[in-house]
């Protein structure tokens, strides 16, 4: 074999060596995207295990399917009181399970709160569940739950509403429109990418803002009540959608709140996040307010301002319910 | 430099660029199932 055909080979077989090194580079570029988690984040989600306390899964708070709650006790029962941390499932209103929070209940439970998660019944193809109705299954579940843990031993004197997503949403509707019905104080509430308000032309996302009829017939479903095209355009639908906009209902004895919205957000309107910002200002109100400048409705890319808006959260959890 | 340390350095910035890749594909994805921008914020 000549020289020259001898060079040719090991260019050819290191070009392949190339590809194939490229290959396994980028699957383990993909991979690590997913696999490994910012070390942060860790310090906000505990693995469940009886050294943290006691967890009483799938108790009843009605008759639907879905009205059970989880409740994670802590390990030291010798407290006077508590401070109960709902913790409310993401899953745009139609998917998710209180067990996909185990451990940021978990973790809540590690810190002492007595944690609560709450199933509510997801809006499906053959029911006529709304977030309205999924707000007043949360509004009547609390009380169960605080009863339940009073039945365990565990006094329950104040209550932090939490949730991601749609759960944010419906922890937000209790601790801002429900806070005066509750059986103990609202004293604090948190989470991320929760739909609070819903004006038309805040809703550019789905294309609303430009189409009054998709308006009505997306906001009806959400709000449970007939919304017409007609209400859209005269603008009576805010009336019918109040409800279930949280940020309608913030005033200056509302509870102390931290939240995190993404500026590209694809599923919940980013504009109507700076409509709960204002409500917040405007009644004096003690409040954090994360923007994550380059996140969608993960807050998948700003890892920085993610973990500011943890540590805010331990932060008001000590101020406001402390151990 | 000999041509085996050469190609293994060729190797080794072709792995690093190819690992960026795969995080950016994912970052990119994941942008347009949930919004995002493709640069800033986190390292990839």
């Amino acid at each position: 074999m000549s020289a020259n055909v001898k060079e040719k080979k090991g260019r050819a077989l290191f070009v392949g060596l190339c590809v194939l090194v490229f290959l396994l580079a980028f699957g383990a570029g993909v991979v690590s995207k997913f696999a490994i988690a910012p070390s942060w984040s860790k310090e906000y989600s505990v693995v469940w295990s009886d050294e943290i306390g006691t967890l009483k899964a799938d108790l009843s708070y009605g008759d639907g399917d879905a009205n059970k709650f989880d409740l994670y006790l802590p390990k030291d029962n010798g407290k006077g009181n508590y401070g109960l941390a709902v913790y409310l499932h993401a899953g745009g209103f139609t998917m998710g399970d209180k067990a996909d929070d185990r451990n940021t209940l978990a973790w809540l439970c590690s810190k002492g709160y007595v944690a609560a998660g709450i199933n509510y019944t997801l809006r499906t193809e053959t029911n006529e569940a709304s977030v309205l109705s999924q707000s007043n299954e949360i509004k009547a579940a609390v009380p169960k739950v605080i009863e339940a843990a009073e039945a365990f031993g565990y006094h329950i004197d104040k209550l932090t509403m939490a949730g991601g997503s749609a759960g944010h949403a419906l922890a937000m509707i209790y601790a801002y429109r429900d806070a005066k019905e509750s059986p103990v104080p609202v004293v604090f509430t948190y989470g991320a990418v929760g739909p609070s308000s819903f004006y038309q032309e805040d809703w550019g996302i789905f294309g609303l803002d430009r189409n009054d009829e998709a308006c009505a017939l997306l906001f009806s479903v959400m709000a449970g009540v007939e919304i017409s095209a007609e209400e859209i355009r005269d603008g009576s639908y805010l009336e019918k959608v109040k409800p279930i906009a949280a940020a309608e209902w913030v005033n200056e004895n509302s509870a102390p709140t931290v939240v995190a919205y993404g500026t590209h957000d694809r599923a919940q309107p980013f504009l109507a996040s700076l409509r709960l910002k204002s409500a917040l200002e405007e009644n004096g109100v003690d409040f954090r307010y994360f923007e994550c400048t380059h996140s969608g409705h993960g807050l998948q890319n700003d890892g920085k301002i993610s973990r500011q808006w943890m540590e805010a959260v331990v932060e008001y959890l000590g101020k406001y319910m402390p151990i | 430099m000999s041509l085996t340390a050469k190609r293994g350095v060729l190797l080794l910035v072709v792995a690093l660029v190819a690992f960026a890749l795969g995080r950016l594909a994912v970052r990119f994805v994941m942008n347009l199932l949930l919004g995002g921008s493709l640069f800033g914020g986190n390292f990839l």
